[in-house]
């Protein structure tokens, strides 16, 4: 089936910081419309594996192929990965808290007018225009800093540039983790449109009923190495802790 | 700021003071409190030039508050506004660069230099030195991650040394006619010393403080330098060149310091060893008094301006008053700390080095 074909392949991909290895080798692959969470315990080399997909790090050795195209490892930066459709909402380091909403929303793709100024309107209009999308209504003020406005809607405006320009692949990491019940209820709802409307989505959650309720797909990363896969409607939470702590 | 956003502001702040009243139902005097503060803050650099201007009125009357004291006002502050500029760009990413005394010095003699041998274009190798110290200063700090602080005192040190070196400790004066003396090396021209009193040194910093507020407030430029205050890994986690982006920031700021070397050089007529020497101080001092806290994310060109103005008159108001200059100087190194302690949100502040 067509809609099969991976749009994501990772395979034996490797990380070393100095004498580290914080991953030893990394392999999943990943279709459209499908969410798959990336799961394990702290420092087994999940953060690393989705930096390497994010462009954020280039690996020391496997390869990443991103719709049939073989990433060169000459163009693997957070840049390109971008423009192939990448993006990544991060758990501690999604906005920049003194800039507007507007700002980071298009952070990094600032419209511009003649050359080097900056388009506000559009910024203002597309906006209001994913707020809408969002259901986020009660921000304040789109001329504000950021840092003026809730968790949740900081979140949302990550989020929404994420959806605005992640046409491929969607990396969430930890998304609800500093969020309240009802803003994790909003942000899996707008998971499940993500991935209704074809785009693929990596998670990384350590709450594994979250887990549950959004993945098709789970892989364990223990040791720096990607051990197990499960489908979603084989496995117990049981299994999964027993993975996570024992590979 | 559009009209636009300033309603929708307006609106904003009613919707939230509403919202703020029904949830917290008159618990919410901290909050308000807090918000005064803020008020407070966002116009201490406004309330201090107030204040100053009126305290020396007060103590000297019209011998502060003449016509020909206001002029003499506008004539000394463009130099150290120029450098407040260049500071202002670097300290809203967060950096500081304390090199732009020695850089003045250096370029306004490579300005006479320039001229010296070119003629009159040759002042552009003045703002051509300049930018190449800024790019320096970037890539040292950048590239080689050496701290702003650390890197730019050592170009303080050196570029003051090249400047000694260079010039053989010998001035070059510019004057308005064929100098006969053969011991004093000096250009001719007219038109710079002009160009330093008033109105024209007025006309021209109005001009450069118009440019830069564009630049400031209306270009990609001028938000990056914003965001990068606000949170660099953000930024290279979204795949924005910080590290090009640093070295811009720092020539621009040298630009900015060949355009107050020039400035200078047509103010003093004169280009030698100890131009701009501790004024790096007088600018850090000038960008703080405009409320842009040191730590970066946040800054105004025109609160800048109220913040080079304010120094100068408090220097004039205090000559004029009969302060001898030692007094004077504590009284500018007391103001500067008033005036930090005010801008600073203490609250926000865990850990101070």
């Amino acid at each position: 089936m067509l809609d099969q074909q991976p749009i994501l392949e990772v395979e034996d991909v490797s990380k070393s910081f100095g004498g580290v290895q914080a991953l030893k080798s990394g392999s999943f692959k990943l279709s459209r419309g499908e969410v798959i969470a990336i799961i394990g315990a702290n420092g087994a080399g999940k953060s690393s594996l989705i930096k390497i997909v994010a462009g954020v790090y280039k690996p020391d050795k496997g390869h990443i192929t991103i719709k049939d195209t073989v990433i060169d490892p000459m163009h693997h930066n957070v840049g390109y990965m971008r423009q192939m459709g990448i993006e990544v909402v991060y758990q501690d380091l999604a906005i920049v808290p003194n800039m507007t909403a507007p700002y980071n929303l298009f952070l990094g793709r600032i419209p511009r007018k003649f050359g080097i100024f900056v388009d506000e309107r559009k910024m203002r209009k597309k906006t209001e225009e994913v707020l809408a999308e969002l259901k986020v209504k009660t921000v304040q003020s789109l001329s504000r800093p950021i840092s003026e406005m809730s968790g949740g809607q900081q979140q949302s405006i990550a989020i929404g540039r994420a959806i605005a320009w992640g046409k491929e692949i969607v990396i969430l990491d930890e998304p609800t983790a500093a969020l309240g019940p009802n803003e994790t209820k909003e942000v899996e709802r707008v998971v499940h449109e993500i991935k209704d409307r074809g785009t693929a989505v990596i998670l990384i959650s350590h709450n594994l009923e979250q887990v549950f309720r959004l993945a098709d797909r789970i892989l364990v990363v223990h040791h720096g190495i990607t051990s197990k896969e499960f489908q979603k409607t084989e496995v117990t939470i049981d299994e999964l802790v027993k993975a996570i702590t024992l590979g | 700021m559009t009209i636009h956003e300033k309603t929708n502001e307006i609106k904003s702040q009613e919707s939230g003071g509403l919202f703020q009243n029904l949830r917290n139902n008159g618990l919410s005097d901290p909050q308000t409190r807090t918000k005064m503060m803020e008020r407070l803050r966002d116009n201490v650099p406004f309330i201090a030039i107030t204040l100053v201007i009126l305290l020396f009125w007060g103590i000297s009357g019209d011998r502060f508050m003449s016509l020909r004291n206001w002029t003499f006002i506008a004539q000394q502050t463009p130099v150290l506004l120029l450098l407040a500029f260049a500071l202002l760009l670097v300290v809203t990413t967060g950096s500081i660069d304390i090199s732009v005394g020695s850089n003045l010095g250096f370029s306004a003699y490579m300005a006479a230099l320039g001229m010296l041998w070119f003629g009159t274009m040759g002042f552009l190798v003045g703002i051509f030195a300049g930018v190449l110290i800024g790019i320096l200063n970037g890539v040292i700090f950048s590239l080689f991650k050496i701290s702003s602080f650390v890197t730019t005192l050592a170009m303080l040190i050196i570029v003051r040394a090249v400047l000694v070196i260079v010039s053989d400790g010998r001035s070059i004066y510019v004057s308005d006619q064929p100098m006969s003396n053969s011991n004093i090396t000096s250009i001719e021209a007219k038109w710079l010393l002009d160009l330093g009193q008033f109105p024209h040194i007025l006309y021209v910093s109005i001009a450069i403080t118009f440019l830069l507020w564009v630049v400031y407030e209306k270009t990609i430029f001028g938000q990056q330098l914003k965001a990068l205050g606000g949170n660099e890994k953000v930024l290279r986690l979204a795949g924005i060149s910080v590290t090009w982006f640093k070295i811009q920031v720092f020539a621009a700021a040298g630009f900015m310091v060949g355009l107050a070397s020039f400035i200078n050089l047509a103010r003093s007529g004169a280009a030698t060893v100890q131009a701009g020497q501790m004024q790096e101080l007088d600018a850090i001092a000038a960008v703080a008094l405009g409320g842009t806290v040191l730590t970066g994310g946040h800054g105004s060109v025109l609160k800048t301006v109220v913040g080079a103005l304010t120094l100068t008159i408090v220097a004039n108001g205090l000559t004029i008053a009969g302060v001898p200059p030692s007094w004077s100087m504590i009284a500018r190194g007391v103001l500067l700390i008033i005036a930090i302690a005010i801008s600073l949100n203490r609250k926000q502040i865990d850990v101070v080095k």
